[in-house]
């Protein structure tokens, strides 16, 4: 505007030339190592393991002896940053390169996906014009994104509102590396995975404050504080949830958990049930997604800590919060479901269909809820977490507890002793639930009350006194 | 032992957690100072990934990456009057002081430590691959005592905060 | 010890998805508590009422299309019978059982709408509002049938209608009101019984009975507080002391309540259209009328319920061929009003249910 005014041209945006070729670099790059993998993939399936996607462990594994054999031969070439640089650097780049591309193509896909289905709920179509069946919508829409203009508020933080959108994307992608995909086919098997989940995650929140209090702007402001009270308190129930999983496998690595849940042939689901309602629904609180999107609330604080937010910036977030809802689904299904086994038949199937299959099932549960159901208020979903959740998980930790100690030393394992668990923690949640709803003084008799009165007459106070409106000033 | 990675590894993580601690006091925003020490912490957890800590480090950024920084934001966000200046401040002496005090005790400790004991032969026979299972053990095994009463300092603590915040009944 | 906080001014609006249009809430926040609304309209005034002192009588009727322009048949019935009322025209009884019917059909479009932007502002994304659009476009689609148009209809005249639906109506409307009953008990039991609109409608934005009057508030408002009062029952027009029907009216006059009356208004308007459609005799749909009309001078004033309440036109005459006066007593701008006592002390999100159950259209509050 100011520009404008002064009487000069508006400065015409031009990219430099270096960084369109170094964009351009970076794609070829990515594109041929998505060759390289999908090489590998067709090349197992030539040689008859057609269903392991080990190959990224395997071949590591033969770089690393192939290296080896080498530095017996001739020293002192290659192994200048250790003897096994190579094999590291290249297992991350592959790694790295898969997870972006797998989780970039989700995301893309996922657009539309969630799109159609809301789209089906609310009884139209949901997007149809670009390409076929509007499978090109999510490209457009990116196209769009990357042609607006990127604003930002007059007073911002310059450089606390430019870094947001990159840093949230950075614990998004990083979660993903502990997810088996199958049999020794998780990037990042750490010892001390779900600690590794939890840590990285709420790595988020710094990020959100940092964009809603740079934005300059109170909706923003009023999101990301909303964001931490709500980060801060089903951080709680969902970190005990997890931890009864943990008590029961014995374990944090989650391809151990996934083993175990694989070799006694039992869902974590099956065993916990609280445990999985807590924490899918802390994590529907911590994604921002209805009935918890109080964060974000459109119909009241816009779009919260990114409100001011535009052109891809936007995009960016938009995409990290499908990409987390894609992640909590994947963390349900691996820790609650059984991950990529199915009961034996990931002899046949390969684990990451099955793992797909089950993120695509828990994803589409998250979608549900967001097409269904209206939101909480802010006060009523703190009150949710630390009068309900916390004491609720809390009791269900002590529960699993003592029967994690009975099963490490019970003689009768398997089907019996599983069996009695289920059915004890099944009781236990139903009657947990009920008990504790009507402590908190739920009273589902409130049928009544939910028709109003139907009158022929009509008449002013008098009439309303008769019909029992309430007098003033009376507290309901 | 020490490959040259492990050393590069080293050298840089130490210098963006220098370089960020440093950062820290000299910025004048308040928030850039927060977001600082968040890099300084996250770096430190670097650190111990190349020790093969690893409950040690997702511990580190579990609690000092994400909680304790969230706990500072707060503070400053619901203290209009601090704003955005981190401008002088009273405890420059006192801080100076402190700061040389612990200056000292690290450098004697680093001087005085005898490195070379916990090397290689001390380490052969331990395996890394189950720090938190080592931790565990310990914690509830042999410093018991110390972790319960850890345990009851920070309830106290808590509830020293609920009653220090609590309102006033109306009498 | 406690912490001192100070508070701060939020603009809501004009361009916020919560205010239904172009209206803005100057709030003063401590926290999330609201202590000050300040409500600011205006931004859609098109200088309405002036313009129509300007134009004849008849071409004035598409004025009241554009206030509320979410109940156009009801805003043209009330300003036709003010016409009516002050150049003596009678009205055909066909004439008049079509405006029940339409006035009616544009009843349930609106709280169809009404309940639906509710339950939005509530949180939900989208998809009750969907639902309730199914109803409405079927509705519209009857509209256009028998008028060409869709939102501003424009359909009736001052002696009458302006066209007789045609043949393909009957069937359309006959089938329209057999699915209604089945269709609101689908919406009933997917929002009456959600625990999650309970817990956000229930307490929220209560006005008591007497503060109902006292604010004039009037149509769901004023019947979510406990008043039975119905323009249809109380001084019944276009013959609505002929059919049955029941006013639905709240127990505790809180948010949810009014979207409780709405619901049960759209069963009750079910029943009207049935009992018209049955009982709809032959004859001319409209008494011809002289094409500048010159009514002696003087003054009237006609209120219908519409949709949002009580609406009125004030219309005098000076013996010209346009009218000296026109005023319309907008039902949204005086239930609007009331926003600033339900609003103060309650937290935002409550705030903005509370405006959800206000049911404001922007274009009939600015004019």
């Amino acid at each position: 505007m100011s520009a404008l005014r002064m009487g000069r041209r508006l400065p015409r945006r031009t990219v430099p030339r270096a960084l369109m070729a170094l964009g351009a670099l970076v794609a070829i790059g990515f594109v041929a190592v998505n060759v390289a993998i999908g090489y590998v993939v067709i090349d197992g399936r030539l040689d008859g393991q057609w269903y392991d996607v080990r190959d990224l462990g395997i071949g590591v594994q033969e770089l690393r002896e192939w290296l080896d054999d080498r530095n017996a031969q001739q020293p002192g070439i290659l192994d200048f940053l250790g003897q096994h640089w190579i094999s590291y650097a290249v297992t991350a780049l592959l790694g790295a390169t898969g997870i972006l591309s797998i989780v970039g193509g989700a995301l893309l896909i996922l657009i539309w996906v969630e799109r159609r289905l809301i789209g089906r709920m609310q009884i139209r179509r949901g997007p149809n014009r670009v390409g076929p069946y509007g499978l090109l919508q999510p490209i457009a829409d990116a196209v769009k994104l990357i042609q607006k203009e990127v604003l930002m508020p007059r007073g911002a933080d310059k450089v606390l509102f430019f870094l947001p959108p990159a840093l949230i994307f950075i614990p998004m992608i990083v979660a993903w590396g502990p997810i088996p995909w199958g049999a020794q086919m998780a990037y990042l098997d750490v010892h001390v995975g779900i600690l590794f989940l939890i840590a990285v995650s709420s790595l988020t929140t710094l990020a959100i404050f940092m964009a809603g209090w740079s934005s300059n702007n109170h909706y923003a402001l009023l999101g990301a504080m909303r964001t931490i009270a709500m980060m801060i308190s089903y951080e709680i129930p969902l970190s005990i949830a997890l931890l009864s999983v943990v008590l029961l496998s014995g374990s944090m690595q989650l391809s151990t958990i996934v083993e175990w849940q694989s070799t006694h042939n039992v869902w974590l689901a099956a065993l916990l049930p609280l445990a999985m309602f807590t924490y899918f629904f802390s994590s529907t609180a911590e994604l921002n997604r209805t009935p918890n999107d109080i964060a974000e609330a459109e119909s009241e604080i816009v779009a919260g800590f990114h409100t001011e937010y535009s052109g891809m910036k936007f995009g960016l977030f938009y995409a990290v919060e499908l990409g987390n809802a894609l992640f909590v689904a994947a963390l349900t299904a691996t820790l609650f479901l059984g991950g990529w086994s199915l009961f034996g038949l990931e002899e046949w199937i390969p684990g990451y269909l099955i793992l797909g299959a089950k993120i695509s099932a828990a994803y589409f549960l998250l979608v549900w809820l967001r097409g269904t159901l209206p939101r909480f208020r802010l006060d009523q979903l703190m009150k949710f977490a630390w009068q309900f959740l916390i004491p609720l998980s809390l009791l269900n930790l002590l529960i699993v507890a003592v029967e994690a100690s009975v099963f490490a030393r019970w003689e009768v394992k398997g089907i019996v002793s599983l069996g009695l668990f289920a059915i004890v923690n099944w009781a236990a949640a139903i009657i947990l639930v009920r008990e504790w709803a009507r402590r908190m003084g739920y009273r589902p008799e409130r049928e009544a009350v939910r028709q109003p009165i139907l009158t022929q007459g009509v008449g002013g106070l008098q009439a309303a006194r008769r019909l029992g409106a309430p007098e003033m000033g009376t507290q309901v | 032992m020490d490959s040259a990675g492990i050393i590069v590894a080293f050298w840089l993580l130490s210098a963006i957690a220098v370089g960020s601690a440093v950062g820290v006091f000299l910025a004048r925003n308040l928030i850039h100072a927060v977001v600082l020490l968040v890099l300084s912490f996250v770096a430190t957890a670097g650190l111990f990934v190349t020790l093969s800590a690893d409950f040690i480090a997702a511990a580190q950024v579990l609690i000092y990456a994400g909680a304790i920084p969230v706990l500072m934001v707060f503070a400053v966000m619901l203290t209009p009057l601090a704003g955005r200046d981190n401008g002088n401040s009273l405890y420059v002496v006192p801080g100076v002081l402190l700061g040389g005090a612990f200056a000292v005790i690290v450098a004697i400790v680093a001087i005085d430590a005898e490195w070379g004991a916990a090397g290689a032969a001390t380490l052969a026979g331990q395996s890394f691959e189950t720090t938190a299972d080592a931790i565990g053990d310990a914690l509830l095994g042999r410093y018991v005592l110390a972790f319960e009463v850890a345990s009851v300092l920070l309830l106290a603590a808590l509830i020293g905060a609920i009653v220090l915040v609590r309102e006033d009944e109306p009498a | 010890m406690t912490a001192a906080t100070e508070p701060y001014v939020l603009n809501i609006g004009p361009q916020h998805p919560s205010t239904h249009g172009v209206f803005r809430l100057r709030v003063v926040m401590d926290g999330e508590r609201i202590q000050d609304v300040e409500m600011v309209v205006g931004y859609l005034h098109r200088s309405m009422e002036k313009l129509a002192e300007e134009r004849t009588y008849t071409q004035n009727i598409p004025f009241t299309d554009r206030a509320d322009y979410l109940a156009a048949m009801s805003g043209n019935l009330g300003y036709c019978l003010a016409v009516e009322r002050l150049a003596g025209v009678e009205v055909p009884e066909r004439a008049s059982y079509l405006r029940v019917i339409f006035a009616e059909l544009q009843r349930i479009a609106s709280h169809s709408m009404a309940n639906g932007t509710f339950v939005n502002d509530a949180g939900a994304w989208q998809t009750p509002l969907m639902y309730m659009f199914r109803e409405r476009e079927r509705i519209l689609d009857l509209f256009e049938m028998t008028c060409g148009a869709r939102l501003t209809t424009n359909y009736m005249r001052i002696g009458g209608v302006a066209f007789d639906p045609p043949e393909e109506f009957y069937p359309a409307i006959e089938s329209l009101v057999d699915e209604l009953p089945e269709r609101i008990e689908e919406y009933a039991e997917l929002l009456v019984d959600n625990e999650i609109l309970l817990a956000r409608g229930r307490g929220v934005g209560i006005i008591s009975a007497e503060d109902a009057i006292n604010g004039s508030l009037v149509g769901p408002m004023l019947r979510g507080s406990g008043v039975p009062w119905d323009l249809r029952k109380a001084e019944p027009y276009c013959g609505y002391d002929r059919f049955d029907f029941e006013i639905p009216v709240g127990r505790q006059g809180d948010a949810y309540d009014r979207f409780l009356v709405r619901l049960e208004e759209v069963r009750q308007s079910t029943k009207i259209i049935r009992q018209a459609l049955d009982g709809l005799p032959s004859g001319p749909h409209k008494t011809q009328i002289p094409l500048a009309l010159r009514p002696d001078p003087g003054e009237a004033y006609a209120r219908v319920e519409g949709p949002r309440g009580e609406l009125g036109f004030y219309v005098v005459s000076d013996g010209g061929s346009a009218p000296f006066r026109f005023h319309i007593r907008a039902p949204s701008l005086i239930n609007l009003s009331l926003l600033r006592e339900m609003a103060i002390g309650a937290s935002l999100p409550d705030a903005i249910v509370a405006l959800g159950s206000v049911d404001i259209v922007v274009g009939e509050i600015d004019r």
